[in-house]
């Protein structure tokens, strides 16, 4: 037998569970090998001192002291109940309001876009110009100028107005 | 009898169980005084703390009335009930290290006065050795510390530790001796005694 043989036979033995047969294999074993009857000593001093020498009493009025607490649990029952639920009935209500939300912003039907000045001069066909070209065809330069200023007196910050 | 009512302290356990699950308060407090020695026992391998082995074991009760109704006897009540504590004290044990250190100075007090026939110098020497031994044990992993309190502490056989862990009798000889060797392991040359006869 080897020692690691030895030492699962020795732990059998511990708890009793070791055959006629294995327990003679393990005490011949054990009559050659100091390691392992050291082993076995160290074993055996082990468990018995994991064993507490003394376990007490659980604390007084055990049963009196349970019966109690089983009662307010059993009082406080029905409010956990609502509690319990209310936490599931708000998470609920703030993802319908986010589903609501996101579903608003996303199926909204887009107003109708008004159109850019460019998009105006090209697909209504109007004039870029608009009243200035009267202004710019005069071949007359004071005639053209006499035409800005009245037509910047329509603004109203007079530091803006046309001077030649 | 009283009136025809048989007290629910001379009750089989099947019967309790059926009342208890009935709703019968009485039937249920048998029950605890039956199994509130084991239970705290159980919970005082784990804790080593009178006061937090008691607060322990009342939890696990209140675990145990709440789940009577799923109780179906196809284990006995006692297995069901060591099961539960089980569960419980190991849920203690991933929550609160502070619990798995050394011993309390308490437990070490009631040790040395119930051991009257060393000398002074023995019994220190002893539970220098006990506390060594108590808190190589805390540091084991959560699945060996558990097994070796099942049967080192409480003494329960293999066939009950393999009920109750829902194990098969092969996973707990391996498990315990892997954790008794894991236990040797961190004890190896603290313990400070010399090895001796095998006493076989």
């Amino acid at each position: 037998m080897d020692c690691k043989k030895a030492e699962r036979f020795l732990l059998l033995s511990l708890d009793g569970r070791l055959d006629p047969g294995k327990l003679a294999a393990l005490k011949s074993h054990l009559e050659q090998c100091s390691s392992c009857r050291k082993k076995g000593a160290e074993y055996r001093m082990i468990l018995d001192l994991v064993r507490p020498q003394s376990v007490p009493e659980p604390l007084p009025r055990f049963k009196e002291r349970l019966i109690a607490r089983l009662k307010e649990k059993e009082q406080a029952g029905p409010a956990l109940f609502w509690v319990r639920w209310a936490h599931w009935a708000v998470a609920l209500s703030l993802a319908a309001v986010i589903l609501f939300g996101a579903g608003i912003i996303l199926f909204r039907p887009e107003e109708p876009r008004e159109l850019s000045r460019t998009e105006r001069f090209l697909l209504q066909d109007e004039n870029p110009l608009g009243d200035a070209a009267s202004i710019l065809s005069q071949k007359k330069a004071e005639d053209r100028n006499l035409m800005l200023i009245f037509a910047s007196f329509e603004d109203t910050d007079i530091s803006r107005r046309y001077r030649p | 009898m009283d009136g025809g009512r048989i007290k629910c302290s001379y009750m089989d356990e099947k019967e309790l169980i059926r009342r208890s699950q009935a709703g019968d308060g009485e039937a249920f407090g048998v029950l605890v005084d039956r199994y509130k020695g084991k239970v705290f026992s159980l919970a005082y391998g784990f804790t080593r703390d009178r006061a937090v082995a008691d607060d322990l074991a009342q939890e696990v009760f209140i675990k145990a009335y709440c789940s009577l109704p799923k109780f179906k006897a196809e284990s006995g009540f006692g297995t069901w009930l060591y099961r539960i504590a089980v569960n419980h004290a190991r849920d203690f044990l991933r929550k609160d290290r502070r619990h798995q250190k050394e011993i309390s100075m308490d437990a070490v007090g009631e040790a040395i006065l119930s051991v009257e026939s060393q000398s002074l110098e023995e019994k220190q020497d002893e539970e220098e050795r006990r506390k060594t031994v108590q808190a190589a044990l805390a540091r084991l992993p959560e699945k060996y510390r558990v097994i070796l309190t099942l049967r080192d502490i409480e003494g329960l056989s293999y066939e009950e530790i393999s009920r109750i862990l829902k194990l098969s009798p092969g996973t707990v000889d391996s498990r315990l001796h892997r954790a008794r060797r894991k236990l040797r392991e961190k004890l190896m040359g603290r313990l400070g005694r010399p090895g001796g006869e095998n006493g076989l």
